[in-house]
């Protein structure tokens, strides 16, 4: 498949951040022109200064400006664009944004409204997954009225089940019920329970998965009908549901596996009609079964992972798909080389409950070297803004085998350094440290029951860190200027350090 | 030049005597009353590398706003404060205050979407004291200390930067 310029005139990215950086990246190297739009606080944003062209969108609130399609649109029209990529977040996943393009004659790099109607929706994914042969978790989709019914249907299901309230959240109204003798005690409490907390009483009852697992097919899939899938991502490793740790391939994901769950995510997206990038999210049991989540109808954050693995550029692809090109048919049996795995580093502090910590970032030191690749929209002396999602980096390592690109995953956290803002970079070092981890004995609760666990003792700083710290300390008082100590004196009326190493590294040049 | 480094970390609170003397245009370092074979120089804004008997460290300083420094080297971190002894800077004014009256520090910048407790009120330890929303998420500031709410500067509604005092627990 070639890409070439000529796929679009213009492209706007409707989205900030890494993504928009992201998707500005695949522009340039195509050679298609793209317009960036931004915030009043997203004025100095890497995407803007990246930009060939870049609009003033409003406030920062994202109501008032990356969420507004009119805004959206009238850039595009005033600054000459035919079609427009969301990234994800935001827009992405919302119909209104193609049916606009659409109306103002505008190519949405994505997929139709009324496939993300039919396909993003839960519950008509799932009646999708049913009618295309798509495995999807047992279990009844409507309440049920009386008790004696269920009982019946969770013996014929086996146990353990779950009940769960129709208008539940939270946990609350919820029981997993593992025997025949729990389940009428099981079922007073999860209804009363339903009753007090939403005012509805009504249950339904699903199969209990124990541990299972979050993996996801990535498909590609052409306006002529070739759709392929590009191998999964193992996303098992989660805190409250959000995903920290993606990899590829999965540990557990034979290559007869993979052709199943291959298959079916294509099986899925034929019968949506889906057109373009998309995701296939599974659940997997502990005996490999198998079970529907939902699709994902856009990019996703951790794209980079499979595109490590599979050697292909996806958001490139999403251009030449909405452009109308063709897959190549022998895409229809890619399969991964090698492993990769992204972390996503946030502006959070872990030692105080994740609690977001966004400010300047006064200097940093990035990771780079065989086997790392940065996706990011941050740089030293920017302000990290409060009012958008706090992710910093992705950090992406790969190699030939799993254990070597986790000791590239740590050492490029090693090297990766921010100062002025904490993150989580903490996390990432005690989870890549931990051997249930290192032997991929992971599931979806994994991380949330690592972390209630007491943590292990930090490793010991070696030897002489403590006295250099303190002579860096001392050092860095001495150097500021208006500091009352006298030693600070000689430091700042000294010529600048800058320069007298510039010149320095000029006279002794080593061969 | 003599100064007065104590150190806090997961390992325990220390205190070092650490003395800089400029010799031409690096430093003859002693710590603690022992010379020392250290070189220490900024390698790049906010990291200073520290050469210590042939070991080398990096070692990345942010300054806080209650005039300490957080030190960052690898995975280890430490809180420094920095006093010269022969100046009369009593940087820790504060110290009777941490027992005392606590002041309610917004922890980053963000907006007071709703006050949990009304001044006079009596508080645990812990005590949810009000919601500052940043980034998104939603965050409760605790209270420091068991005690009684003093004052409380910030409204509900209002933007905030890291740093306001939001308010005192006595």
């Amino acid at each position: 498949m070639r890409l070439t310029s000529d796929m679009f005139r213009k492209i706007l990215i409707a989205n900030r951040g890494e993504i928009a950086v992201r998707v500005l990246r695949a522009c340039h190297e195509m050679g298609i022109p793209s317009v960036c739009v931004f915030s009043e606080v997203d004025r100095t944003a890497l995407h803007v200064r990246l930009a060939d062209e870049a609009y003033p969108i409003g406030p920062a609130p994202s109501r008032e400006s990356y969420l507004c399609i009119d805004k959206l649109i009238d850039v595009a029209r005033r600054s000459g664009c035919d079609a427009i990529h969301p990234g994800y977040g935001f827009l992405a996943e919302n119909p209104s944004l193609p049916r606009a393009c659409a109306d103002a004659g505008i190519t949405f790099i994505g997929p139709s409204a009324e496939t993300m109607e039919t396909m993003g929706s839960k519950t008509a994914g799932k009646q999708l997954a049913r009618r295309s042969d798509v495995p999807t978790v047992p279990g009844t989709d409507d309440p049920i009225e009386h008790p004696e019914e269920a009982e019946s249907l969770a013996q014929a299901m086996g146990y353990p089940v779950v009940l769960k309230a129709v208008a539940g959240g939270g946990g609350k109204g919820m029981r997993v019920v593992t025997e025949d003798v729990e389940f009428m005690s099981a079922w007073r409490d999860a209804s009363s329970e339903a009753l007090n907390a939403f005012g509805d009483s009504r249950l339904f009852l699903e199969k209990y998965l124990d541990s299972p697992r979050h993996i996801e097919i990535q498909i590609l899939a052409d306006a002529h009908g070739r759709v392929v899938s590009l191998g999964e991502r193992e996303c098992s490793v989660q805190r409250r549901h959000q995903k920290v740790i993606e990899e590829a391939p999965s540990t557990v994901v034979t290559p007869e596996l993979r052709r199943k769950m291959g298959e079916a995510a294509v099986r899925l997206a034929r019968a949506g009609g889906y057109v373009n990038a998309g995701t296939v999210e599974f659940l997997v049991d502990a005996s490999l079964n198998f079970y529907f989540l939902e699709v994902n109808t856009r990019l996703q954050v951790e794209h980079p992972v499979t595109e490590q693995v599979t050697g292909l550029d996806l958001v490139k692809l999403q251009i030449a798909i909405a452009a109308g090109h063709r897959l190549p048919f022998a895409w229809e049996t890619i399969s991964p080389r090698g492993h990769a795995m992204e972390v996503r580093l946030y502006a959070e502090d872990p030692d105080n409950n994740f609690f977001p910590c966004p400010g300047k970032i006064l200097a940093r030191r990035i990771a780079t070297g065989p086997g790392i690749r940065l996706d990011e929209g941050v740089y030293r002396g920017w302000t990290v803004p409060v009012e958008y999602d706090p992710l910093l980096s992705k950090l992406i390592a790969w190699g030939n085998s799993r254990e070597e690109t986790i000791a590239r995953l740590r050492r490029a956290l090693d090297e990766y350094t921010i100062t002025g803002i904490r993150t989580n970079v903490g996390l990432f070092r005690r989870i890549l440290s931990e051997p249930e981890f290192l032997s991929g004995e992971i599931h979806t609760k994994w991380l949330d029951q690592l972390l209630a666990r007491p943590r292990p003792p930090a490793v010991p700083p070696r030897p002489g860190t403590e006295a250099a710290a303190a002579i860096a300390a001392a050092y860095w008082e001495s150097i500021q200027p208006g500091s009352g100590s006298t030693g600070g004196h000689d430091a700042s009326n000294a010529p600048s350090r800058w320069k007298k190493e510039g010149r320095r590294s000029q006279v002794d040049r080593r061969p | 030049m003599k100064f007065e480094v104590h150190l806090d970390s997961v390992g325990g609170k220390t205190k070092h005597i650490v003395d800089l003397e400029k010799e031409g245009s690096s430093y003859r370092v002693s710590l603690d009353g022992q010379p020392v074979d250290a070189d220490v120089i900024l390698a790049a804004p906010n990291a200073v590398s520290v050469i210590l008997n042939g070991a080398a460290f990096e070692i990345h300083i942010a300054p806080s706003l209650d005039g300490t420094c957080k030190l960052q080297t690898g995975a280890h971190e430490f809180q420094a404060d920095v006093r010269d002894p022969r100046a009369w800077r009593g940087r820790k004014q504060g110290a009777l205050e941490a027992e005392g009256r606590q002041q309610i520090v917004a922890p980053m910048p963000g907006k007071v979407i709703r006050l949990l407790v009304k001044v006079g009120d009596e508080v645990e330890a812990g005590q949810g004291l009000m919601v500052v929303e940043a980034m998104k998420m939603q965050n409760e500031i605790r209270s420091p200390k068991k005690g009684r709410v003093e004052r409380l500067q910030a409204k509900e509604g209002q933007p905030v930067n890291a740093g306001d005092i939001l308010g005192w627990v006595e």
